[in-house]
């Protein structure tokens, strides 16, 4: 009778265990499917480059108008040596930054606020949309004469270059707030200024960090781009310069600190998302 | 208890005094329509009913057939286009006072915790954060969410989410609960226990409610009266005294109840669901 009963228990009581496992083996599983994944994407580079070695290497046109992997490897190293990389990516990290900041808090500010007045937003539509489609790269010449040289008119630039798609991202957001939210927001008596501090400013930080990791790049390529039309330092200057000069090779290396810089600030950003809304983690 | 908490409770039998004389809600000849690119569509033509203290009213009808307009116009985020909405004797511009409004959708804010949503109300009137917090944590244990108060509503099932809705609504202590389709997305044990626990709240506090609901068998179960209405115009068709007793707070005995299958038959036939 006793045995009985043992041997009926015996599966729960052993069923922690087995419960265990299967989630260890579903966390190597997925662990296992990351490493392969990262081992493709290496594998390709590898292929992509020993390629593009070998090409260059049997021909020297080839070697002067692509440049090659080794020759860029040279030049990042030399750039290194002589701490050049340092002192651009510093001063380009820079402008991209405040740029980044400037053009972000005003474009957030105001797209968020537009929520406020349906009037108003239906007012400056058009002229949003207008300013929206003016290439950047047109406004450089007139930044400069208007900034100066210097630093300013690549944040200038930069800010300019964020202010419009953060206005749009974040006006976005907030006028997407379910309507069912607002008016339960209402029956519980909360002003409009409640409904915009409790819902719609929280609501909205999705599309806002959406609109952060795209401007990322539209900072950078600001920057990059004022850098272009006169500087003496900065990474748009390295590859302006070396290019005027056909190094390619050193475009290529001032290109590739580039685009490590801009994953750089990427994951930043995404980290700071991550750190704001604690909610989205526990999904 | 502390003065607070006697303060509150001489509060509630003050009102409790005062609600015995005035029905809660009055709804006079109300009629509503919405104007659809120029083409004027009646949705309500004729509607009348009284919400009496302490009382459950159900509100059943065929589907599209303006239940949520009448809900959405009885909290004043509609107007009527004639007719009268009294609150405790008075016509009341813009949000009546306490009243509690919960819909199908839980609506929680994601990025708050279960507790967070619960005293989202109580902020709003400025509540001091301590007491909401005590409150918050009290409704919660009370619908059965004790350990879940930090937990934010993507880790929750839909039932649980449901509750921290319940409980967000009752945690600020309204007269009148307006609860539109609240249960109808949870499967029938999860619907079964939080309408247990809503209909033993709501009496335990002498509280009004008015449920729009799709599901017959829940307007008989937890009400008093089933106030039956027509297709669009809408306009009431029928009404039912629902006598099954009324401190009844288990809704799976209920339908043991040999009046209960006699209630729900009657109503069925009366929406006049026409077979295809």
């Amino acid at each position: 009778m006793t045995a009985e009963i043992e041997t009926a228990m015996a599966p729960t009581t052993k069923s922690p265990v087995e419960t265990a496992r299967p989630f260890a083996a579903r966390r190597w599983k997925r662990l296992r499917a990351a490493l392969t994944i990262l081992a493709t994407q290496l594998a390709i580079l590898a292929a992509f480059l020993s390629l593009w070695e070998h090409a260059t290497s049997a021909n020297s046109v080839f070697a002067f108008m692509f440049g090659s992997p080794s020759a860029i490897a040279g030049f990042l190293g030399q750039m290194v040596r002589d701490g050049s990389v340092f002192r651009d990516t510093y001063v380009t990290g820079l402008e991209t930054l405040l740029g980044f900041f400037v053009g972000n808090l005003f474009g957030t500010l105001i797209g968020l606020s537009l929520w406020y007045s349906r009037f108003v937003s239906r007012v400056v539509e058009p002229f949003i949309i207008a300013l929206g489609s003016i290439p950047i790269i047109a406004l450089a010449p007139i930044i400069i004469i208007w900034f100066g040289t210097g630093l300013v008119s690549k944040i200038a630039m930069s800010t300019l270059s964020v202010v419009i798609v953060a206005l749009v991202t974040s006006y976005k957001g907030a006028v997407g707030v379910d309507p069912d939210q607002i008016n339960l927001m209402r029956t519980l008596g909360a002003s409009k200024f409640q409904i915009f501090r409790k819902l719609v400013v929280p609501a909205s930080l999705a599309d806002i960090f959406a609109g952060l990791k795209l401007t990322v790049g539209f900072a950078l390529i600001g920057a990059i781009v004022g850098e272009f039309m006169s500087s003496s330092e900065g990474l748009g200057h390295a590859i302006f310069k070396a290019g005027s000069l056909y190094v390619i090779p050193k475009v290529f290396a001032a290109l590739v600190v580039t685009i490590a810089l801009a994953l750089l600030l990427t994951f930043i950003v995404g980290k700071v998302e991550r750190l704001l809304m604690p909610w989205r983690r526990q999904i | 208890m502390t003065a607070q908490g006697a303060d509150r409770e001489l509060e509630g039998v003050m009102s409790a005094q005062a609600r015995t004389a005035e029905p809660p809600l009055v709804v006079e000849h109300v009629a509503k329509s919405y104007d659809l690119d120029g083409r004027i569509m009646p949705v309500i033509s004729d509607l009348s009913l009284i919400l009496r203290v302490g009382e459950i009213i159900s509100i059943v009808g065929p589907s599209g057939c303006g239940k949520t307009t009448l809900l959405n116009t009885l909290c004043g985020l509609l107007l009527p286009d004639s007719g009268h909405i009294l609150w405790h004797g008075r016509e009341v511009f813009g949000q009546p006072q306490n009243v509690g409004y919960m819909l199908q959708k839980d609506l929680l804010l994601p990025w708050r915790t279960a507790l967070g949503n619960t005293m989202l109300g109580l902020e709003i009137r400025g509540v001091a954060t301590a007491e909401a917090e005590d409150r918050g944590r009290a409704m919660l244990d009370q619908l059965g969410l004790h350990g879940f108060a930090d937990h934010y509503p993507s880790t929750l099932s839909g039932g649980m989410r449901q509750r921290v809705a319940l409980a967000r609504t009752l945690v600020n202590e309204p007269d009148v609960l307006l609860l539109d389709e609240p249960f109808a997305s949870l499967d029938f044990q999860s619907k079964l226990l939080i309408e247990n626990d809503t209909v033993g709240l709501v009496r335990q506090g002498r509280r009004s409610l008015l449920l729009i609901t799709h599901d017959i068998e829940e307007a008989v179960s937890l009400a008093d009266r089933v106030i039956v209405l027509s297709k669009r115009p809408t306009k009431v068709k029928a009404v039912y005294d629902i006598e099954l007793g009324s401190e009844r707070t288990d809704m799976m005995a209920v339908r043991e109840n040999p009046g209960f299958s006699h209630y729900v038959r009657s109503i069925w036939a009366d929406l006049d669901v026409v077979r295809q």
